[in-house]
């Protein structure tokens, strides 16, 4: 345990050393908080309820997903497609070192990092431009909304250790191929930009169905008390479920790859 | 002059075949990229019909016009990367000093890096959103469609000057991908009509790094929003811009340290 830890220290001073690109990284999301929230801004300016949406709840559901973006979906596991590619992954292999929790370990950093910088970003965006943010009316529901979203935080961990172990079979481009689609769809599926309930009913089934939703879409519901009360418990056991799940997937697949791995570029 | 325009076009002829066979080498990968990109396009397609259903207008805008501001963003994104993805390879030669070696040919290093990888993969959707666009707009008038000629001139012009500047921080800073990435998601602003920002972000976004002329005003010229002198504005700030961004350019290559080579 006690090297794990270790691991995430140097992870976190890491970030520190290229001040520049994590800064980068921090406009970058502003950027994307801005032209998510505006958007809605301008519909709802001619529209009092959107979707069985107040205005209120929405753009609660936009600053949620925001936070829920920094949290769940930064992840350094990408650049574990890249260490198998290139057969960095020989480094791990030859030490006492289980590499899927040196990875988590690696993501707690930088996610700790995302959060420590998103606080302060919120507050100044909240004194400049006032947005409207409503509090769960019941304080159950906001523990059970950290819950989720710390769960969550593990399912996409597993997911996205699950795509880049794809590159034991398809290398080139150090994996980045089908990164690249999970990428495109992945903020979409998981209604980072709109809550998925605003589809039709099949496509909100199939929404239920496949992991993405319990990425943000699923929190925020609880957040914003859309989930009756007696549901909230089932959908906290659907989402452990599917860590379970995921990391059973994963672990299988890295133990598969590595019969295959070549160590490329070695 | 002939002559030397004839060497230019024979030596990007020549790296986009070089790019193509590339591409074509990696036929798994080339088809995911292409399939992520249509994904992408199509998700984002279906949101705005989503909303169709439920909204009349955004900001004063019908639905149906919102998805012409995005196709209309999509022409001028998938260009500037169809033509200038190059520069997404400048900075490991930048770190690398494998820079001195485009410094060194009788060719614009500018032009080298630029074009050095012209991006097949946008080619299918470009070709997709052109054909959408015509669908759309089948009966333009034909002022409409002058002052869309010269706003589209216009864009093309900003778009080749940012990835002018993109680079000239790239010399001075060895920093391009983030710098690049930051352009990309402000572009991203574009989706939709730039008018349903706050003020601040509009002037932003129309002085600072001009986003609205490149792809908002086109879109708006096809609906006649444009008046005639705004269009000839958007020719002046265009022109200004290249020529100012050049001017950066050589500023930055008297700062090249030519690390690592």
């Amino acid at each position: 345990m006690k090297k794990y830890w270790q691991i995430t220290k140097t992870s976190w001073s890491n970030g520190f050393v290229y001040r520049l690109n994590f800064i980068m990284w921090r406009v970058r999301t502003i950027i994307w908080f801005f032209t998510i929230y505006y958007f809605w801004v301008a519909i709802l300016s001619q529209n009092d309820q959107v979707f069985n949406y107040d205005s209120q709840t929405l753009l609660t559901y936009v600053i949620g997903t925001s936070f829920l973006r920094s949290l769940v979906l930064s992840s350094r596991s990408v650049s574990a497609g890249m260490e198998i590619a290139n057969g960095d992954l020989n480094n791990y292999l030859v030490k006492p070192i289980n590499y899927l929790k040196n990875w988590l370990a690696r993501d707690i950093a930088d996610k700790a990092l995302n959060l420590a910088f998103f606080i302060p970003e919120m507050v100044i965006i909240f004194l400049v431009i006032k947005p409207p943010f409503i509090f769960p009316n019941n304080p159950w529901y906001f523990v059970a909304f950290i819950v989720a979203a710390l769960i969550a935080t593990l399912m996409y961990f597993f997911f996205s250790f699950l795509v880049s172990c794809f590159t034991f079979w398809y290398p080139e481009h150090n994996g980045w191929p089908l990164r690249f689609i999970v990428f495109m769809i992945i903020g979409f599926l998981a209604g980072d930009t709109f809550p998925l309930d605003i589809f039709p009913a099949v496509a909100q089934t199939i929404f239920k169905i496949l992991p993405f939703g319990y990425f943000m879409f699923y929190p925020m519901q609880i957040y914003l008390g859309r989930i009756p009360a007696n549901q909230v418990g089932l959908t906290i056991i659907i989402m452990l479920a599917w860590v379970f799940i995921l990391y059973k997937i994963s672990t299988a697949v890295f133990k598969k790859g590595l019969k295959v791995y070549g160590a490329y570029g070695r | 002059m002939v002559a030397k325009l004839k060497t230019y076009w024979y030596y990007w002829i020549k790296s986009s075949e070089l790019t193509l066979v590339s591409l074509v080498a990696t036929r798994l990968s080339s088809i995911l990229f292409i399939t992520g990109k249509f994904a992408r396009f199509f998700l984002y397609i279906i949101f705005l019909l989503v909303l169709k259903d439920k909204i009349q207008l955004v900001a004063g805008y019908s639905i149906d016009q919102l998805i012409t501001f995005f196709l209309i963003f999509n022409l001028f994104d998938l260009l500037g990367q169809f033509l200038y993805r190059g520069i997404y390879w400048f900075r490991s030669e930048i770190i690398s000093g494998n820079f001195d070696y485009r410094l060194l040919k009788p060719i614009s290093p500018l032009f080298q890096i630029m074009t050095k990888h012209t991006d097949f993969l946008d080619l299918p959707l470009l070709v997709l959103v052109i054909t959408f666009l015509v669908k759309r707009f089948p009966q333009v008038s034909p002022i409409e469609l002058l002052h869309f000629g010269i706003l589209s001139l216009a864009s093309l012009i900003i778009l080749t000057s940012l990835h002018i500047v993109i680079a000239s921080i790239g010399v001075m800073t060895t920093e391009v991908d983030h710098t690049m990435w930051i352009f990309r998601d402000l572009s991203e602003m574009a989706k939709v009509p730039i008018d349903i920002y706050v003020e601040f972000i509009r002037t932003f976004l129309t002085y600072i790094v001009p986003i609205a002329v490149i792809f908002t005003f086109p879109a708006k010229s096809l609906y006649g929003l444009i008046p005639s002198p705004t269009i000839f504005i958007a020719l002046a700030i265009s022109l200004t811009v290249y020529f100012l961004s050049f001017k950066f350019w050589h500023f930055s290559l008297t700062k090249y340290s030519s690390a690592s080579s």
